[in-house]
């Protein structure tokens, strides 16, 4: 599978360099040479749901980010086809990050301008505005925890926006982060996400003074596209929970950007709810595009008959059945071995929609971030009780491990009772279900707890006070391209939270892991993904999860329709998408 | 030829506890502007009779035969059409509870009209000036308003002369009424009952009065007709029924019925036993159950209807297997205040003992 | 000549119109009275049993216990319960004002303006077809029972009630709509919400339709079915008959009207409901209806929306009621007393 996407990625790749005639967007300059031909038209993206936000402060998810890097541009992006960094967008060129670590300067690009109603050049001090409003209580930004390390970062939200010290600009084209702790490199990696795209304090802060910020219908553009508003700026292309139309936005300057933007307009249906429905009339339709994976009977047919007209990308995340550390009899490593070894994977995953869902993990990593590879890639690192071979379960492999624990049957004797917790709703309650019978079949007595969704993790899973044994719906993707933010947060010891909501659900405490965490943390460039490889090895042989599966996420499009996907929203790019003259 | 002829008739039903024989062979005559009275107990077949002349027995899977032929015309079998230009134009009929016989929904002038309209065409104008002149004839005050009265705001007796009001509001040439005062109280009844001798009379209407109550039926009828178990056991003219009946049925009917012109001592003769299931008859003489004069030989032999005296007029008839003396006997013994052992002993039928079933 | 002195019709005629008036006021009241109750039981419910804490669903991804109750008071969610409960059924009625709606951004009232003439499009349209078809089918098997026509329709009947709505609408789309459709003849799904004008907003209504009234159509057959044969058994047909009257008018003006009145009651109920009922149906086919604006906001945790919905909901039941009270008087004047 990874070869196929690699292939087409490839594929991808030299059709945009013959369609750019220069190669890709390394440094982010030189307009695409725009092929005229391609240019044109009208998109139409069909999604079950709206966007979470339109502010760029407070979107999170990735449906709203596919939007948001069309109508905006963060100080980083990423171009399709070149996942593993992302290159210079409203920044001029990479960042600067000190030698200690806690100083990460940003040069802006010149002539970028805000679209109307403000018509203006981007400077600085609209960077830092979006940052200070990231932080007061009328936006409410979701990740804060990401930029805790900047000097005079609020540790609560704050009432009205209030200024950090730690964001300067001595002058309109720079931008100096200084930071509490040695974090520069994770730190510089998070400036992908949409909190670093320009703010205009003069336009914005009359909406960031009520509560809610109405800001989310008043956003004003920077990107290639921008949403359809009046005078006073007001969208009123977006209709909520019905359509967002999105149109070429004046100000925008195709020589300051990668982007090629190739249609005139985008319709964005966000009531199309039936996924079926919706999937048969992007690959029967022309012109449009579909939002999310289609249904497993459309992603079939898409694969074995049609064989065209969807591409396949690694989701940027993994999923895992937890196993705590502090719950008897998981304390003891050969029993969570045990369990490992027996845990059939490939049912899990056939509980989820089969094999056109996701690669079977073996580590924790995902591909296309950084270590992946280094750890093993596909094949991982190669412990038996967590094999590439054996997806199945080994049950004599299990039964040795058993036996090393204490048990000489190979099974399970003893009294103590696992709380297992899942979703109530399917796939995620059928995946609970292959849990339970995973455990049952090495003897254990299972309770099995199945919650709503949004309960699983505020109630149960993040609550060290439940003491559940295996949440059997956790999974962890990624808010950007860097290891340490896809492991630390999840495994690292001194970052157990007993009282509040606790990522560290294995509760895994082990000096030695945290030890290598600190010392990954420090490395730049190879060294820092084989470092975080090396952690990733570390924390499969403590055992202290079962790691399951990566996710792919399949897009789909009309046969019209040439699209790119952005490698970091797993989601088309709507600036990197055109409708063919022909067909 | 008279206004109606009956003959045989017989109207039959499959029900889920058998064939059920509502009405066994029946033959009667109503002569034009005569008046007919069918008399029985619940059960007997006077009602599936009445309504059967007009075809509007219930069940679809009933059996009919026989004749009924109307001016000459053949009824029973007659297409539809011309069936329902005879019904509410040539014949009208009375219902029992005019609560639920009228329409619940409409107006009393709407059905009024819409009975008129259906045999002449006129405007809706003049009909409802007609159904004002039929509510004022049959006696209801303040005709205009109350053809928009519903016949929910109406009082019982007011209800069923409406229902006259619309069986006669075409000038029928015989009007059939199925216990129309049954479930009216005595005073009202005698307005009604009054009501129907005066219409007999202006509109020079034929009427069938069918009713269980001989009192009723004798007021208003030439000729009374008494069933019994889906067949006429006596029939004749009405002074001869009261005076001279010659069915021991007849003369329970005659003696349970309260009598003001009787002394209060006197007691009521009722019946003895319950009507016969229509499905299993008794065999023989279909009375002999409850009869306190049957013989043995009742219970085999059906007997025929017959001339009460051969000799004398054929108008009276009578079936029943006792002879013409035995029965003249065992009447005048009743007629004096006797009780059926009393009249038998006076009549000589001292062995009738056996007889009983 | 009788016994009680009849009533004049004059009187009774006007004290029926105030009769009427008073009646129409009593309900209305009533009904106001319901609403309040209803306001306050749901913010109850949503209140006191959270499934989803909305200041943690705001919190975002790693929040920390400061943030959370940061959040928490700036919603207003840490004044005591029957402060927020009187400040929402106040709001409500007062001042129409529905909540605010996190997710969608949007003030509830405005969300739901936006939806009801879509939902109500819907299920007019939907009503009037299932009416008719009900009325034929149920009409024709009645006056023929037990005749082949008779067990096919109700056959027929029996699978259209059996059919889920989900299945028949991709089963239509399937087959008729312009861009799935193996005979192209309808637009398809998505299509009413690009729609301009009444007409083609129309036109993308009819697969909707016929789909939301199949079932109904069905079972309010059956219903008229065995109410008119109820009718046709009753005393005044039997009347109706023997004034000579044909059967068609026997049926249609004596037998019908009567067995009507449950159809009523059962409409009535069925629109109350429909207004947020029709989720299905809206799905299937991209139609922005209140039932989907319900069913979002409850996967979302939407509480402001869940409760601005379920208030509509309520309200919408409790007029139908009321309509329904009102009809009745209108068709049975038994009932006007």
């Amino acid at each position: 599978m990874t070869l196929n996407i690699r292939l087409l990625s490839l594929a991808l790749l030299s059709v945009l360099a013959v369609a750019l005639g220069a190669c890709g967007g390394d440094d982010g300059d030189g307009a695409p040479a725009a092929d005229e031909k391609r240019k044109g038209g009208t998109l139409t993206e069909l999604a079950a749901g709206d966007v979470d936000y339109l502010d760029p402060g407070r979107t999170y998810y990735q449906f709203g980010l596919q939007v948001q890097y069309a109508i905006s541009r963060p100080l980083y992006s990423f171009v399709p086809g070149k996942v593993e960094e992302p290159v210079p967008d409203l920044a001029a060129e990479m960042p600067e990050i000190s030698e200690d670590k806690k100083t990460v300067t940003v040069r802006l690009r010149r002539g970028v301008r805000f679209g109307p109603p403000v018509s203006r050049e981007v400077v600085a001090g609209d960077v830092k505005y979006a940052f200070e409003r990231f932080f007061s209580a009328n936006v409410g930004g979701p990740y804060p925890g990401h930029f805790s390390a900047l000097v005079g970062a609020p540790s609560e939200p704050t009432r009205g926006v209030k200024s950090i010290r730690g964001i300067e600009t001595p002058d309109d084209h720079t931008i100096v982060f200084r930071l509490k702790e040695p974090v520069g490199v994770t730190f510089a990696s998070a400036l992908v996400m949409p909190v670093t795209v320009p703010v205009p304090a003069d336009y914005a802060r009359k909406h960031d003074a009520r509560n809610p910020s109405t800001y989310n219908r008043y956003v004003v553009a920077t990107g290639p596209y921008m949403i359809e508003n009046d005078g006073s700026g007001r969208l009123t292309g977006y209709q909520p929970g019905r359509r967002i139309t999105l149109v070429r936005n004046p100000e925008w300057d195709p020589r300051t950007d990668h982007r090629p933007a190739y249609v005139d307009r985008i319709v964005i249906r966000t009531n199309a709810t039936d996924t079926e429905i919706a999937a048969r009339q992007v690959i029967r339709g022309k012109g449009m595009i579909l939002d999310s994976n289609p249904p497993a009977s459309v992603l079939r047919e898409l694969v074995t008959r049609i064989k065209d007209q969807y591409v396949t990308l690694p989701a940027g995340g993994y999923r895992f059945f937890t196993l705590n550390t502090e719950v008897k009899p998981l304390d003891d490593i050969n029993v969570r071995k045990a369990i490992s070894a027996a845990f059939d994977r490939e049912a899990a995953r056939k509980a989820r929609g089969g094999r056109y869902v996701g690669e079977i993990a073996t580590h924790y990593l995902p591909p296309g971030m950084p270590g992946h590879e280094e750890a093993g890639g596909l094949k991982g690192p190669g412990v038996d009780f967590l094999s590439a071979e054996n997806v199945r379960g080994d049950m004599e492999l299990a039964a040795e491990y058993m036996r090393k624990a204490g048990y000489p049957s190979g099974r399970y004797t003893g009294n103590e009772e696992l709380l297992v917790v899942g979703a109530n709703a399917d796939p995620g309650k059928a995946q609970a279900e292959v849990a339970r019978a995973q455990l049952e079949k090495l003897g254990f007595k299972v309770r099995l707890r199945l919650v709503p969704q949004d309960a699983l993790y505020t109630r149960w899973c993040l609550v060290p006070a439940r003491k559940v044994a295996m949440c059997a719906g956790a999974s962890w993707f990624r808010d950007f391209q860097d290891p340490q933010s896809m492991l630390e947060p999840v495994f690292k010891g001194s970052l157990i939270n007993r009282d509040g909501p606790n990522n560290n659900m294995s509760m895994l405490n082990d000096p030695q892991v945290d030890a290598a965490m600190d010392l990954a943390a420090a490395a730049q460039g190879e060294n820092r993904a084989r470092a975080w490889a090396e952690v990733d090895r570390l924390i499969v042989e403590r055992a202290a999860g079962i790691p399951w599966l990566w996710d792919t996420t399949t897009l789909v499009r009309s046969k019209d329709v040439a699209a790119e996907a952005n490698p970091y929203t797993t989601l088309w790019d709507l600036s990197y998408t055109a409708i063919r003259a022909e067909e | 030829m008279a206004l109606l002829e009956v003959r045989d008739l017989a109207v039959g039903f499959d029900t889920e506890d058998g064939r059920v024989r509502a009405v066994d062979g029946v033959s009667f005559d109503v002569d034009q502007g005569g008046a007919l009275g069918i008399v029985g107990e619940s059960g007997s077949g006077k009602s599936v009779t009445a309504l059967t002349l007009l075809g509007l027995t219930r069940a679809r899977n009933a059996d009919i035969t026989g004749s009924v032929a109307f001016a000459g015309r053949e009824l029973l079998g007659a297409p539809e059409r011309e069936l329902r230009q005879v019904r509410g134009g040539e014949i009208g009929i009375v219902f029992q509870d005019p609560l639920s016989s009228l329409h619940p929904l409409k107006t009393v002038g709407a059905q009024l009209v819409e009975a008129h309209r259906a045999h002449r065409d006129v405007s809706r104008a003049a009909a409802r000036e007609r159904a004002a002149e039929l509510l004022d004839l049959v006696g209801i005050r303040d005709a205009r308003r109350r053809l928009d009265s519903y016949p929910h705001e109406l009082s019982g007796g007011m209800r069923q002369r409406v229902m006259i009001a619309m069986a006669v509001i075409n000038e029928p040439r015989l009007l059939i009424a199925d216990e129309p005062t049954t479930a009216l109280d005595v005073t009202v009844q005698a307005a009604l009952l009054d009501l129907l001798r005066r219409l007999r009379r202006e509109l020079g209407m034929a009427l069938l009065l069918v009713s269980h109550d001989l009192a009723v039926v004798a007021q208003l009828c030439d000729e009374i007709a008494v069933m019994y178990a889906g067949r006429i056991v006596e029939r004749g003219p009405t002074a001869t029924l009261l005076e001279e009946p010659e069915h021991p049925y007849t003369w329970g009917l005659l003696g349970s019925i309260p009598r003001l012109d009787r002394p209060r001592a006197r007691r009521l003769q009722p019946i003895p036993g319950r009507p016969p299931s229509a499905i299993d008859r008794p065999s023989g003489c279909a009375f002999h159950p409850r009869c306190p004069y049957a013989r043995d030989e009742h219970r085999r032999r059906g007997p025929p209807l017959v001339p009460a005296d051969p000799e004398a007029d054929q108008g009276h008839q009578v079936a029943c297997l006792l002879g013409r003396s035995a029965r003249r006997a065992l009447w005048a013994a009743l007629r004096d205040g006797g009780d059926p052992e009393e009249a038998m002993r006076r009549a000589g039928l001292a062995d009738a003992g056996e007889g009983r079933a | 000549m009788g016994a009680a002195p009849e009533p004049t019709p004059g009187r009774r005629l006007s004290g029926a119109r105030a009769a009427m008036a008073l009646f129409i006021a009593r309900r209305l009241l009533w009904t106001l009275v319901l609403l309040v109750a209803i306001s306050a039981i749901t913010f109850l419910l949503f209140h006191l049993l959270p499934a989803a804490d909305p200041a943690v669903a705001r919190a975002g991804r790693q929040p920390t216990p400061e943030q959370v109750a940061a959040i928490r008071e700036q919603l207003g969610l840490d004044r005591p319960w029957y402060v927020q409960l009187g400040d929402y059924v106040r709001g409500v009625f007062l001042e129409f004002d529905l909540g605010h709606s996190f997710i969608n951004e949007a003030p509830v009232g405005e969300l739901v303006g936006d939806r009801l003439p879509n939902t109500l499009a819907l299920i007019a349209g939907a009503a009037v077809v299932w009416l008719l078809a009900a009325l034929v089918v149920g009409t024709v098997s009645a006056t023929r029972p037990g005749s082949r026509a008779d067990r096919l329709l109700m056959l027929g009947a029996l699978v259209a009630i059996s059919a889920p709505v989900y299945w028949l609408g991709l089963v239509s789309l399937y087959l008729f709509s312009s861009d799935l459709g193996v005979l192209p003849l309808l637009p398809g799904s998505g299509a009413y919400d690009t729609a301009d004008g009444v007409l083609e907003k129309a036109g993308a209504l009819v697969l909707p339709w016929i789909v939301l009234a199949t079932s109904f159509a069905a079972i309010y057959a059956r219903l008229l079915r065995s109410g008119l044969r109820e009718a046709l058994s009753e005393d005044y047909v039997r009347t109706a008959r023997a004034k000579g009257l044909s059967e068609r008018r026997v049926v249609l003006a004596h037998a019908l009207p009567a067995a009507v009145t449950p159809l009523v009651t059962v409409l009535g109920m069925d629109l109350g409901i429909l207004v947020g009922g029709a989720i299905l149906t809206e799905t299937v086919f991209g139609i922005d209806g209140i039932g989907r604006l319900a069913f979002e906001a409850v996967q979302r945790g939407d509480l402001a929306t869940i409760q601005g919905t379920t208030l509509v909901l309520a309200a919408a039941v409790a007029l139908m009621n009321l309509v329904v009270d009102l009809l009745y008087a209108v068709i049975d004047p038994r009932v006007r007393r």
